[in-house]
């Protein structure tokens, strides 16, 4: 599914993010990307995004090499994966409903298509009745499942998610690991960067964990 | 029809309209003071050029012709004059009226001219031509002297056997031609630095335009990057993230466009009615554009430029944000 060849990133100031990372995650799999800040853990998540491009290596994508895919395919890989980010990133004017149907327009999904799969996806992060809402009246935690419905919607074989328990409140951040728990026993791949130490501990997941660039550890169920 | 999502782009161009109801204002305000300005100087232009054709057509050259020219040879010369390329009118002015045009001049002399009456006028006739091209002058003028001895040549073959006196016979039937040979140059300069004037004008405020525009939608581009970054982490294409912005410039375009439209045309109407009961123009016969007959071009002018300031500003100004 994500397949890391021999990947580095320098900088164009210099700094070396990730040096030589090579690694795995299959189809279904749950995986952290541990490590303090600065250690190359959301380097290694732009890479995947495509926000980045690698300096050395290969990063291979559902098959697919996208180490040298033009800018203009960008968009059509994000589609394939959801994203969720510590900051939320919902569109401010735009209600909960808006801002998830909104992922779907971009697909180009039909209307009636769109009527049917927003209301389902939002029950299943439990805010149906927050649909006419705008992001600023909601909770972090309430606005996290937004942005968790919106990487959904459009049926993604992986989401990926940077820090998504960062802003919130230790309760609110479970909810949102069950909700991503849920989400990976239907099928789907997560891969979290994180370095929220319980939440790792607890969950008993795979843990990739960087340092300085470098991946240090790769454990089938670790622990931070 | 395969749904392509356009719909919703379109809808999306309206909604950030009212959405966005400062930067709107601002964009249609600013894009309404350069319009205004581009509107003025339109209307000026398109005056001043439409004045300088007038006073063009008004110049010309007076073909004198011998006394001897008869009848058939006055109207071949005529016709053939009216033929010639850049001509706008022929009009024929007779031994009398060219008399009467001296009186005029003298007034209280009148006394000392009326030896001249009848069989003593002196004055030639003459054929008052005006051309629709001043630069053409100089040719027609050649074109006329060829035809008036080509005219001149054709009667004399016919009439050899007539033994008509050597000294009446002239190579040509035309005596002679005047024209102001400074006024016409000088008009050509005069007329030519105000169109270069005129289009150097238009070129800056169409820049200054472009400029002051562009900067607006940057502003509103800048102060939505946010929104357009998730837009690309989701997956959305350039396209489908410019789509809404060209289509919000278009509208606030024609927005503009139709009330400077408005602006410009009560203001010129009311400028024209002044300025055209004034003495001066009617002494000189000069008659200003009324706004329908400029009305059209405006219109065009301005929804060209709404529209497509509104796309490239929105095109320019977006780029940046969208190498994400």
């Amino acid at each position: 599914m994500i397949e890391f060849k021999n990947v580095s990133k320098i900088y164009e100031t210099g700094t070396e993010a990730v040096h030589d990372a090579t690694f795995t995650i299959d189809k279904g799999e749950f995986a952290f990307l541990v490590g303090t800040s600065g250690s190359g853990k959301s380097t290694l998540i732009k890479l995947i995004l495509k926000e980045e491009e690698a300096t050395k290596g290969n990063i291979i994508i559902n098959s697919k090499d996208i180490t040298f895919l033009k800018a203009k395919r960008i968009p059509y890989l994000r589609r394939s994966m959801g994203v969720v980010f510590q900051d939320f990133r919902l569109l401010p004017d735009k209600t909960v409903y808006e801002n998830v149907a909104f992922a779907m327009y971009i697909v180009k999904a039909t209307p009636k298509h769109i009527r049917r799969n927003v209301p389902m996806v939002l029950s299943l992060v439990g805010l149906s009745n927050k649909a006419r809402c705008y992001p600023n009246e909601l909770s972090g935690g309430e606005q996290q499942r937004v942005a968790l419905a919106r990487a959904l919607v459009n049926n993604p074989s992986m989401i990926i998610a940077d820090e998504p328990t960062g802003n919130l409140d230790p309760e609110t951040a479970w909810e949102i690991m069950n909700l991503l728990n849920e989400i990976n026993a239907r099928g789907t791949t997560v891969v979290m960067a994180t370095h929220a130490k319980d939440i790792v501990n607890k969950m008993k997941k795979r843990v990739i964990q960087i340092d300085k660039g470098i991946i240090v550890r790769d454990d089938k169920k670790g622990g931070y | 029809m395969r749904y392509n999502g356009f719909s919703y782009l379109i809808g999306e161009g309206f909604s950030n309209i009212f959405k966005n109801k400062k930067s709107t204002i601002i964009s249609i305000m600013t894009m309404i003071c350069t319009m205004f300005l581009f509107g003025i100087f339109f209307a000026i232009g398109v005056n001043v050029n439409s004045v300088l054709e007038q006073v063009q057509l008004k110049q010309g050259m007076q073909v004198f012709i011998w006394d001897e020219t008869t009848e058939e040879q006055k109207q071949k010369l005529e016709t053939e004059i009216k033929a010639l390329d850049g001509v706008n009118t022929v009009v024929f002015k007779t031994k009398q009226e060219a008399l009467d045009t001296f009186k005029t001049m003298m007034k209280d002399k009148e006394k000392f001219l009326e030896a001249y009456e009848g069989e003593n006028n002196i004055f030639p006739a003459s054929f008052v031509v005006t051309l629709t091209n001043l630069e053409k002058n100089t040719e027609v003028q050649d074109e006329i002297r060829r035809i008036g001895a080509k005219i001149a040549t054709e009667g004399r073959n016919q009439e050899v056997d007539l033994q008509i006196e050597e000294s009446t016979q002239h190579d040509s039937i035309i005596k002679e031609i005047t024209n102001s040979d400074v006024v016409i140059p000088t008009l050509i300069k005069i007329v030519k630095g105000i169109r270069i004037t005129i289009g150097v004008i238009f070129i800056v405020l169409l820049i200054i335009s472009i400029t002051i525009i562009s900067n607006t939608i940057k502003l509103t581009v800048h102060a939505r990057r946010k929104e357009i970054s998730i837009m690309k982490y989701v997956g959305a294409t350039n396209g489908f993230i410019r789509w809404p912005f060209i289509i919000e410039g278009i509208i606030i375009g024609v927005i503009a466009a139709v009330i400077t439209l408005l602006i410009v045309g009560l203001l010129y109407d009311f400028v024209i009615q002044t300025v055209e009961s004034s003495e001066v123009l009617q002494k000189i016969n000069i008659t200003l554009l009324g706004f329908t007959e400029i009305a059209k071009t405006i219109s065009i002018v301005y929804a060209v430029l709404g529209i497509g300031i509104g796309i490239i500003g929105s095109t320019m100004s977006m780029k940046k944000y969208l190498e994400v």
